[in-house]
């Protein structure tokens, strides 16, 4: 077991001692924030790598318009047998090499980095029998960077204690506003994508309501259950993680929504709204440049036309 | 053993999985495939299961895939779509 998880732990504490000397220059060796930046460090460093999987899926989402007619031609044939219909939907997907899906792999693959951090940390707040502390070096956190970081604070709470293990109210409050901020990320972006990022389903909204009130208690419950055992700084690294997400599904249901979904439409209003503007100042008066004012109208309306132009094509 | 395991799927997919999109690249699903290849097989199924989560990943391009292929299929199984071909 040590085999696999020993690399685990130095790939965590490399990057967080990285990232500590980093910033070490602007808040100090000893100092809270500098190992909370350390820990949110390693979040983004593992999000950035994670981006190439997800501008894979979007590709082969926008390479399915061209498979529609397909599409359309398979839930007609078989809308009465929804497991025929996925069975003839999948097969269409693999004929054409193109899978929309995005599948566990991004949140499997970042299992393992959780545990690591998880049990880093927990080495740092280890306690000998006599309930002295007795920190557990792992991976490359050892020697001096240990005993800083067992002293390290997230306002005012140590990132090694955890709600159980700990007697201090103040981490105690910590702790607990950071599982509501995990719990409130999750469920606004669960949310966002259900109101906004999924087509409208014609006959389930009484499952999409059934869904909202699951994820309302469920969510909340589980982070609760798990959260009151999670270190200081595994909860930075949650919360964290989850606002990236919220902020990645943002950019997608902005810029790229799925066809059919309410955020779809929006973005096709808002291309039509264009189209006509452009072909309203195209169509407009001749730029006349003895009038300093209807030259100047003119000017706008040809150069926003042009700049829109290549985005128009590609959207299609 | 197999209940236990069964039950814990069943629980994920009544409860956890509704309210996160759709993301499985096959059919039948991940966890129905690995809660028909455990009934069906037990310890052998949990490989079955494990392999096919290794399977699911983003280089793959799904497609269909039974854990217990269905016995009622006279014909050899169909791996392209009939639908839509001109």
């Amino acid at each position: 077991m040590g085999a696999i998880l020993n690399p685990l732990y130095n790939l965590v504490s490399g990057v967080i001692i990285l990232f500590h000397k980093l910033f070490t220059p602007v808040f100090g060796k000893d100092s809270g924030v500098t190992w909370s930046l350390s820990i949110v460090g390693l979040v983004i460093l593992i999000r950035i790598i994670l981006i190439p999987l997800f501008v894979k899926q979007i590709k082969s989402q926008r390479a399915l318009t061209a498979l529609q007619p397909q599409m359309k031609a398979i839930q007609a044939k078989y809308k009465d047998d929804r497991q025929k219909q996925s069975e003839e939907m999948m097969k269409l997907y693999k004929e054409h090499k193109t899978n929309p899906l995005a599948s566990c792999f991004p949140i499997i693959a970042q299992a393992p980095i959780f545990f690591a951090l998880f049990t880093v940390l927990n080495g740092i707040a280890a306690k000998n029998d006599q309930g002295i502390s007795a920190p557990i070096a792992r991976g490359f956190l050892k020697g001096e960077y240990l005993d800083s970081a067992a002293q390290a604070t997230f306002f005012g709470a140590k990132i090694s204690q955890s709600f159980l293990g700990s007697t201090d109210t103040t981490v105690k409050i910590v702790t607990v506003i950071l599982i509501f901020i995990m719990s409130a990320t999750t469920f606004t972006t669960q949310r966002q994508l259900m109101v906004k990022g999924m087509p409208k389903m014609d006959s389930s909204n009484n499952m999409m309501l059934q869904q909202q009130k699951i994820m309302l208690y469920l969510f909340p419950l589980i982070f609760a259950i798990s959260g009151v055992n999670f270190p200081v700084g595994v909860l930075i690294y949650w919360s964290t993680t989850n606002f990236w997400t919220w902020g990645q599904q943002f950019y997608v249901i902005k810029r790229n929504p799925t066809p059919g979904s309410p955020a779809y439409e929006e973005l096709q209003k808002k291309l039509a709204r264009k189209r006509k503007e452009e072909n309203r100042n195209q169509s407009g008066t001749v730029i006349d440049p003895t009038n300093p004012e209807l030259g100047q109208n003119g000017q706008e309306g040809d150069v926003k036309g042009q700049r829109k132009q290549p985005k128009k094509t590609k959207k299609r | 053993m197999r209940t236990f395991f069964v039950a814990a799927i069943n629980f994920y997919q009544k409860w956890i999985s509704p309210s996160f999109p759709a993301r499985c690249k096959y059919y039948p699903s991940c966890s129905s495939y690995a809660a028909s290849a455990i009934s069906n097989y037990g310890m052998r199924g949990v490989g079955m299961s494990l392999w096919r989560l290794v399977r699911c990943n983003p280089w793959s391009h799904g497609g269909v895939d039974y854990a217990v292929k269905p016995l009622n299929l006279n014909v050899k199984t169909i791996e392209k779509t009939t639908v839509g071909v001109n």
